[in-house]
């Protein structure tokens, strides 16, 4: 795709995602909020597969706005919560609220900041797009040979390169990887989820009296 | 003239006007279909219900000749020209069975024009919206639930390729990498449709019937999800339109009759293929809310489900998204079990060799009349089995499908593995 019009449509999407995700914490109706985080996450995965990482937006799809979302939005109708009205000024909230957000600003802004390029002045997803070779451990087959140079060593160390074939796409990319690099953890993980499971339906399940 | 033909050949051979002229174009024809599917899916519903329930059903709205009235009087009328034309006698044999079509008063459309009758009907109908709604999500819900089966059929395949001078045309309009997942993505989404219409209305019923609807869609996704994993296995792709290549090399999924499709494997495979076949179907019919599944309208004991409140065009519209995910859901089966657009038998491959064109038309004539044969095997079910309980349909997905689900796909993978 023309990089013009992916920067114009990661930027619509973008403003969408925020607007939504604005929606979420401004709006007074508890369902209203739900909705917004929903139409967030559809942004989100929009973002996604401008970014070409079509899988994670199809999964942002059904796993987050396709059915944990009307999970909640299930459980809100039920309790049938009235308007929220804001609570009267508890300033311990406030400070806290306020330190809280302060961190999350710094980070996002200390993270935006460093972006390659990003002090020039120029559109920091136009310089994005340009060193997406560099930054993307998944490699061309023209690239997969060369030794990478610029190990990202504050996340770890470097990635195993990946290489990837012309005409593959990036599920059967990410099967191969989770089933071969990252089989042991999968499998550590998704036991995890089976003991959470279980221990759902035990906390969850009524106790017969007699 | 001439210029006028260089000038388009000229906006042709841009291969970004190609792309999008050709969009908008397969864009534009998938649209009718569906739209014309979904009133032809209504007309199939009540005729079949007629014959099943042994009545005549909707058959009388035909075009009335009294429209010709200003062509002739009712003794020139077409019926008796014509037999006189051909020397029949008024009273006979012909001329009473013609009679008894009807063919005197009006011409026959076998009750075709209802459906359109209807939809004139509902246009025209007092808009209601009662005063306690929460009016933004009552009007936005009939919405939800219409816009997302029209979204998924993006995906669908409904002819091969064909090369042009510039450029080759495939004939789906996404030809993603991820078809099929996006079908499950966004036909997932019109769950908020459902639960929104009835919170939105404000009224138990209408609030008990969306609660319904938002556990059985839920509920039915997963075993959904989970029943096509070993057809995914076997092609190794979720791209739909591979997916119909493959059968119409090798055999379709639930016939595999040619090519790869005669080998030993292929037939051990049959019986995973049909477990998922029927594991898939049931999920259609219970994620396009039809009888047997259809909890959530279930007028005996909840009036009209989440649709009570609703009148006019909006109620239509909640029907028209009803049918038009039947049809996408008959349009996935057709593409995952019965191969897709593929003629079959190799009639494939030598049609394209001889003409593309009439290829691809023979193919989407193909896959038409595979659709109406599924559709039609919807509504037959749906006049035949009665509506099930609550619980049985919340057992049956979590305590049968999904055990059912899992062990297929370990079945599937013992079969790929020994047999070869």
């Amino acid at each position: 795709m023309n990089p013009a019009v992916q920067a114009i449509l990661f930027y619509v999407f973008a403003f969408g995602a925020l607007l939504s995700a604005l929606g979420v914490v401004a709006l007074r109706n508890p369902v209203s909020c739900a909705l917004s985080l929903a139409s967030c996450l559809a942004f989100v995965a929009a973002v996604f597969f401008g970014a070409g990482a079509t899988f994670l937006g199809i999964a942002q799809l059904i796993i987050y706005a396709g059915a944990i979302l009307v999970l909640i939005l299930f459980i809100v109708m039920m309790l049938n919560v009235k308007d929220e009205h804001p609570a009267a000024g508890n300033w311990l909230y406030c400070v806290l609220g306020v330190l809280a957000a302060g961190v999350l600003a710094g980070t996002l802004s200390s993270a935006a900041l460093r972006l390659p390029g990003s002090t020039g002045g120029r559109c920091p997803v136009h310089v994005l797009l340009e060193h997406a070779d560099d930054l993307c451990p998944v490699q061309g087959s023209a690239q997969a040979q060369q030794p990478q140079t610029t190990a990202p060593t504050e996340y770890g160390g470097m990635l195993p390169p990946i290489s990837m074939r012309d005409g593959e796409s990036d599920v059967s990319l990410l099967g191969k990887n989770l089933f071969t690099h990252y089989n042991l953890s999968i499998v550590v993980l998704s036991f995890a989820l089976l003991a959470g499971a279980v221990g759902a339906v035990a906390v969850g399940r009524k106790l017969r009296r007699d | 003239m001439e210029c006028f033909w260089t000038w388009c050949c000229d906006v042709l051979r841009n291969p970004t006007w190609f792309y999008l002229l050709t969009t908008v174009a397969k864009l534009v024809l998938v649209f009718a279909v569906i739209l014309a599917f979904v009133v032809l899916s209504v007309w199939i519903e009540r005729r079949v219900a007629g014959w099943i329930q042994d009545r005549p059903g909707p058959n009388r709205a035909g075009l009335p000749l009294f429209l010709l009235k200003p062509f002739g009087s009712k003794k020139a009328q077409p019926l008796s020209g014509l037999l006189h034309f051909f020397g029949c006698p008024p009273d006979g044999c012909i001329a009473r069975l013609c009679r008894w079509l009807r063919l005197d008063r009006e011409i026959p459309t076998f009750g075709l024009m209802q459906p359109c009758l209807d939809g004139g009907k509902l246009f025209l109908k007092q808009e209601i919206t009662p005063s306690y709604v929460r009016k933004f999500y009552f009007i936005l819900a009939p919405m939800l639930v219409l816009g997302p089966p029209l979204v998924a059929a993006a995906v669908v395949p409904f002819a091969s390729e064909v090369s042009t001078p510039f450029g080759n045309i495939s004939m789906c309009v996404a030809n993603l990498n991820i078809g099929l997942l996006w079908v499950f993505a966004v036909s997932g989404l019109s769950v908020y449709g459902l639960t929104l219409a009835g919170w939105s209305s404000n009224s138990k019923y209408p609030f008990l019937g969306g609660l319904r609807a938002t556990a059985q869609l839920i509920s039915y996704e997963v075993a959904m999800g989970l029943s096509v994993i070993p057809l995914l296995m076997v092609f190794g792709t979720l791209n739909l339109q591979d997916i119909v290549h493959t059968q119409a090399t090798d055999g379709w999924t639930l016939l595999p009759f040619w090519g790869q499709g005669l080998t030993l494997q292929r037939w051990v495979l049959w019986i995973p293929m049909a477990l998922s076949f029927l594991m898939f179907a049931t999920c259609i019919f219970a994620e396009a809310n039809r009888t047997p599944f259809d909890m959530a309208e279930c007028e005996t004991d909840l009036v009209g489900g989440y649709h009570t409140e609703y009148s006019s065009m909006k109620f239509a519209s909640f029907f028209m998204g009803e049918y038009a995910a039947m049809v996408i859901g008959s349009a996935m089966v057709v593409t995952l079990f019965l191969g897709g657009w593929s003629i079959g038998f190799g009639a494939d491959e030598a049609l394209a060799a001889w003409n593309e064109w009439v290829a691809v038309l023979c193919q989407f004539v193909m896959f038409l009349l595979k659709l109406l044969a599924f559709i039609f095997f919807f509504v037959w079910v749906r006049w035949t089995l009665p509506r099930f309980r609550w619980d049985q349909v919340m057992k049956l997905c979590w305590l049968v499908f999904v055990e059912l689900a899992v062990f297929n796909i370990i079945l599937t993978a013992a079969i790929l593995y020994f047999v070869k």
